[in-house]
C-alpha cells in the first residue's frame, strides 16, 4: 500500500537527534522541576549547552552547510561509508553483547566486503550483496539489558563539544572507544593519535552535523526551550531504539517457545 | 516480568480489536497523507498555512493535544487561557508544518502495523522512503473520542510531538515564574510574526 508524502525535513529528524554536536541555550539558568527527563546537573548542563551552541554557531554548523551544499552528492555518500565502515567492528563487538553473534558475523563480513571490493568503505558493496547495515553501541547494550524504563538512562549530560548523553550513553561512548581496534591500533603501533584519528572524528563530526541541520534548526525554530526540547527528543529517540531491541528479542523468545511447544507435540 | 506482562496483553488486546476498526485506521492515516501531499504540491505561503490549520483541525484532535502538551498547567489556567493557548499552539503547529515541507520530493509512503494500545488507542507504523537515505519511521497515534477517529500524536522515528512539547512547555513556563500566561503570551507573538 503505497502513496505520495513529503518530508524532507524529517529526512535528517532521523539521526537528528542521535549526534547533536551542536545545540544551544536561549537562556541559562536555575534549573527546573521538570520531571520528564532526570536532569539533576541542569545548571552546569544548560551552561555547557550553550558553549557547545556557540562552538557550533562560529564552526560546525557553517562547516556542516558548506560540506553539504559544495561537495558532491556521490563523495559524501563515500565519505559516510567510509566512516560508517570503521564503526563495523565496534557495531560486531555489541552484537555479541547484545547476545546475536549471528549478526556480529554479519557486520564483520560487511566489514571485510566493504574494506576490500568496497575500496576502504567508500562503497558500500555489502548492501547490495544482501548483508543489512547496522549501528550499535554500548549505550543501546547496555538500556537492553538494564532493567530499567529505555528512556531511564540515568541522569542526563550534555558532553563539550558532543551533546546530548546520559550517563548510560556516556558510559557506552567510554566503552566503545576503549574496545575500537583502531583506537588500540593507533596506541599500539605508537601513532600520533591527534594526526591519525582527528580526521576520523573531524569527519565524523562534520558530517553527522550535515545530517542534522534541518532537523536541529526545525527543533529550536519551532521550540520556546530548545534546551528542553533537545533534551526530550535525544532521551525519547535512545529510548526508542533500545525499545525496539528489546521487543526484537521478545518476539524472537516467544518464537522459539513456540518451536519447543511444537516439538513437544 | 514487565517484559512477559506486555506480551499477555499485547495478545490480549490483539483479539479485542475488530479487523475492520483496524483498517479504518490506515484508511485514515491513507486519506490524512494525501491531503496533505496535494496541499504541499498546489499551495505555497499563507495559503498554504490556511491548509494545514484546516487538515489539522478536521484530523487532529486539538483540544486533546493542547491539554496533554501543557500537563499539570492545564489544570490550573482558566478557560480563557485555554483557549488562548490553544488558538496560539495551533497556528504556531500549522506554520511549523507548512514551512517544514519545502517542496514535495516524490516522497512515498507505506503504511506498516496497525496495533492497538490500552484506552482505545490505535498506533498505525508507517514509513516514509525518500529518494535518498533509508526510510523514516512515523507513528500516529489514533484515538476516537466520540467526534470519530482523530490523531492524537505523531512520534518520528520514535519522537513524540506531543511529548516534546510538554517538555518545552513546561520547561520554559517553569524557568519563567511558573505561570502559563507567560508561555501564551510567547506563543501569541511568535504566531503575530
Amino acid at each position: 500500500m503505497m502513496f505520495s508524502m513529503m518530508g524532507s525535513w524529517l529526512g535528517r529528524a532521523r539521526q537528528s537527534v542521535l549526534v547533536v554536536a551542536a545545540a544551544g541555550a536561549l537562556v541559562s539558568g536555575c534549573a527546573s522541576r521538570d520531571q520528564d527527563v532526570w536532569d539533576p546537573i541542569e545548571l552546569p548542563n544548560r551552561f555547557i549547552f550553550s558553549i557547545n551552541q556557540a562552538v557550533d554557531v562560529i564552526a560546525l554548523r557553517p562547516l556542516a552547510v558548506a560540506y553539504r551544499d559544495l561537495v558532491p552528492e556521490p563523495a559524501q555518500r563515500g565519505i559516510n561509508n567510509a566512516l560508517h565502515n570503521l564503526g563495523e567492528p565496534v557495531t560486531a563487538i555489541n552484537e555479541v553483547l547484545q547476545g546475536d553473534p549471528g549478526r556480529a558475523l554479519t557486520t564483520l563480513a560487511r566489514f571485510i566486503v566493504n574494506s576490500t571490493i568496497g575500496i576502504g568503505g567508500l562503497f558500500d558493496v555489502a548492501s547490495a550483496m544482501g548483508l543489512s547495515k547496522t549501528k550499535e553501541d554500548m549505550g543501546k547494550t547496555i538500556g537492553m539489558w538494564a532493567a530499567a524504563p529505555p528512556e531511564d538512562g540515568g541522569p542526563y549530560l550534555v558532553l563539550p563539544g558532543m551533546g546530548p548523553s546520559n550517563a548510560r550513553d556516556a558510559a557506552g561512548m567510554v566503552f566503545d572507544n576503549a574496545v575500537d581496534p583502531f583506537n588500540i591500533l593507533a596506541y599500539a603501533l605508537n601513532w600520533d593519535r591527534l594526526l591519525v584519528l582527528g580526521p576520523r572524528n573531524a569527519a565524523r563530526a562534520v558530517d553527522a552535523r550535515s545530517r542534522t541541520l534541518v532537523a536541529l534548526d526545525d527543533i529550536e525554530k519551532n521550540s520556546v526551550d530548545f534546551y528542553a526540547a533537545v533534551r526530550s527528543a535525544y532521551t525519547q529517540q535512545r529510548g526508542e531504539l533500545i525499545r525496539r531491541k528489546r521487543e526484537k528479542t521478545d518476539t524472537r523468545g516467544e518464537l522459539e517457545r513456540r518451536e519447543d511447544l511444537a516439538l513437544v507435540r | 516480568m514487565v517484559v512477559s506482562r506486555r506480551i499477555l496483553c499485547g495478545t490480549a488486546l490483539a483479539f479485542l480489536v475488530l479487523p475492520a476498526q483496524a483498517s479504518d485506521a490506515a484508511k485514515f492515516v491513507e486519506v490524512l497523507a494525501d491531503k496533505v501531499v496535494e496541499l504541499v504540491k498546489s499551495r505555497t505561503g499563507a495559503e498554504r498555512q490556511a491548509g494545514f490549520q484546516e487538515i489539522m483541525q478536521a484530523s487532529f484532535d486539538l483540544p486533546y493535544m493542547g491539554r496533554s502538551a501543557l500537563g499539570t498547567h492545564w489544570g490550573r489556567a482558566s478557560e480563557e487561557q485555554r483557549s488562548r493557548f490553544l488558538k496560539a499552539a495551533e497556528s504556531a503547529e500549522s506554520k511549523a508544518y507548512s514551512e517544514r515541507f519545502g517542496s514535495y520530493a516524490g516522497q512515498t509512503m507505506a503504511i506498516g502495523k496497525v496495533s492497538p494500545r490500552g484506552g482505545g488507542v490505535i498506533m498505525v507504523e508507517s514509513s516514509i522512503n525518500q529518494s535518498s537515505g533509508p526510510p523514516i519511521r512515523v507513528e500516529w497515534e489514533l484515538q476516537d473520542r466520540g467526534a470519530g477517529l482523530r490523531v492524537t500524536d505523531v512520534r518520528v522515528e520514535g519522537v513524540s510531538m506531543v511529548m516534546t512539547r510538554r517538555s518545552d512547555f513546561n520547561a520554559y513556563i517553569q524557568r519563567n515564574g511558573g505561570d502559563v500566561e507567560v508561555l501564551i503570551k510567547e506563543l501569541e507573538s511568535r504566531a503575530a510574526r
